[in-house]
């Protein structure tokens, strides 16, 4: 493989991996709290595009109660992406009221509540195509403003150049993880929101409102699910309803790669799991996921608790 | 202080025949608590006086946490009364309890083993906002506790079973309880180090906290505390002044060996 084609699959494949990165720690966030794999992530990641689509002031198309409606507001791309982002947070947060609080309520056993967040999926996906069809949509052009379609990493003589969506994919994400990793580490709500996820009951006794903060957790969580949705959809388009089914697979690749309940876990195991893609010969990019999962297969007998996962977990 | 409560808080004699009869901080009437189906607690009638070192005494099992349990919260009561500086606390959630001024060192310690020492105090304090205070108290736990302040920045995983102990009653101490729960400082720790965590107990009593103390060694808490309640399979079985359940020919028997 020649230097010029190296180098831009190796950029691709961190702008894919950081998508992954944030998309993935929405899981990790509420499994160190809860202990549980949140099953709707992805359709959450689904309703962000959506969302965003309808923010920017787009037309649905011919099938669905919503057919060929629009809204009022055509808000330019990054306002819609952050308000979209932020619904699909308070979908999250529905959800957890929904699905999550009153098994948590019951002490009942959480593969109920696994179920229970699949059958949440289930229902959004189906509200999705009920209201706005199954049809493929796609970010309007102007989507990027003016922006040139790609960005030139090389020389001019040897150019490598990498679409502009791609850019920005990796620095919004990078952005995120900073202030994520800020919040978490260094703020007194971050440790409040850590502590809960180790112990809540010793949470409760400092003065936390743990219910408080699942609620947080859950937003947060949602929000990196709409914000990679939406950020996926405007490099490719949104291919229907069930969009973020297999995403939201390839996230809990990722989280098992990178080691359940950590967090820099689930950016390296993001990234790692970009790379190999992008490095998976032309000829054979149709069985990328297949590269992708049997990585994870060989990861996992050979280190089944991930790259950075704690050998023990501990839950009180 | 004022004199009249340096002399109540030396000489009960005094407090007896001179000050006001005290108000309670805490009182509980007729709990009774279910746990796991069985009843923990039963009929559980408990004062705790403004300034007064309190101590529950009982055998493994007897609902000594529960009581502390019940208390802050972590455990609902089947049916009967908490009542906190004469507000109703009985279904009151945990975290908003911490902020009335009640605070608990746990049984087991539970310090966050993921998190720094420093965290782990600052953590204490996460329901107040004044920060100049915070940080006077967080140098105040330093000079108490110098082991810690040499530990800061390791995490509390690390650090020694007493050393826990400590960092668990300066956590609870970081919110400015005005009532402190203490559950068995001693278990668990060289003897050594069980005097020192007591001499710190008498140490905060002085400076005006007002402590429930759940301990198995009895002679040492009936040494250092006011009052006394025995607890037995979950009832309340005889009550009264330390130093007389001290020389209780019953409480010697079962409790003092």
């Amino acid at each position: 493989m020649d230097i010029t084609l190296f180098v831009q699959q190796f950029l691709n494949g961190l702008s894919i991996g950081s998508i992954y990165a944030i998309f993935a720690l929405g899981y990790t966030l509420i499994f160190s709290i809860l202990g549980i794999i949140n099953f709707a992530h992805g359709a959450l990641f689904t309703l962000g595009a959506y969302f965003t689509y309808a923010l920017m002031g787009e037309a649905f198309g011919l099938n669905g109660l919503l057919a060929n409606a629009a809204l009022p507001v055509k808000l330019p791309f990054a306002l819609a992406l952050i308000l979209g982002s932020a619904l699909a947070g308070l979908v999250g947060v529905a959800v957890e009221r929904i699905a999550f609080r009153p098994l948590r309520r019951k002490r009942a056993d959480s593969l109920l509540t696994v179920v229970s967040s699949l059958g949440v999926a289930l229902v959004i996906v189906n509200l999705i195509q009920y209201l706005v069809g199954a049809e493929n949509y796609t970010f309007p052009g102007n989507t990027y403003g003016n922006l040139p379609a790609a960005i030139n990493f090389g020389t001019a003589e040897k150019p490598i150049p990498i679409r502009t969506v791609q850019v920005v994919i990796f620095g919004v994400s990078v952005v995120i993880l900073t202030i994520l990793t800020y919040f978490i580490n260094r703020t007194k709500y971050g440790k409040a929101m850590k502590a809960v996820a180790e112990d809540p009951i010793t949470a409760s006794l400092l003065g936390i409102n743990t219910d408080g903060f699942i609620v947080l957790t859950f937003f947060i969580s949602s929000f990196l699910a709409g914000l990679a949705g939406t950020l996926v959809a405007s490099s490719v388009s949104i291919p229907g309803p069930y969009f973020g089914i297999a995403f939201g697979l390839k996230g809990l690749a990722v989280i098992v790669l990178g080691g359940l309940g950590s967090i820099p876990g689930a950016v390296l195991g993001g990234v790692v799991i970009g790379l190999i893609e992008a490095f998976v010969p032309a000829d054979y990019s149709a069985y990328k996921d297949a590269f992708a999962f049997g990585i994870l297969f060989i990861m996992l007998l050979v280190r089944p608790q991930g790259l950075l996962g704690r050998r023990f977990v501990q839950k009180v | 202080m004022t004199l009249s409560e340096a002399l109540a808080s030396e000489f009960p004699t005094y407090r007896a025949f001179f000050m006001k009869p005290p108000i309670p901080l805490l009182e509980i009437k007729e709990l009774y608590v279910n746990y796991g189906g069985i009843q923990a607690l039963q009929n559980i009638d408990l004062t705790v006086n403004a300034g007064e070192v309190v101590t529950l005494i009982g055998a493994n099992g007897a609902g000594k946490s529960t009581t502390l349990r019940a208390i802050s919260r972590l455990i609902n009561p089947r049916s009967g009364q908490i009542v906190y500086q004469g507000r109703d606390i009985t279904r009151r959630p945990a975290h908003e309890v911490v902020q009335l001024g009640i605070a608990h060192s746990p049984e087991g310690r539970r310090v966050l083993a993921r998190q720094t020492v420093l965290d782990n105090l600052e953590l204490g304090a996460y329901t107040r906002s004044n920060l100049a205070a915070v940080r006077a108290d967080l140098d105040r736990q330093f000079e108490i506790f110098p082991r810690l302040a040499e530990r800061r920045l390791q995490l509390a995983g690390t650090l020694s079973g007493g050393e826990q102990q400590m960092l668990a009653i300066a956590r609870a101490l970081m919110s400015r309880p005005k009532l402190l729960l203490l559950d068995e400082p001693s278990l668990g720790l060289a003897p050594a180090i069980v005097l020192e965590i007591f001499s710190i107990i008498r140490d905060l009593r002085a400076t005006g906290v007002t402590i429930l103390l759940v301990e198995q060694n009895a002679k040492l808490a009936l040494e250092r505390a006011d009052r006394g309640y025995i607890l037995e399979a979950g009832r309340i079985t005889l009550t009264g002044q330390a130093s007389n359940l001290l020389n209780d020919d019953l409480v010697r028997k079962a409790y003092l060996g």
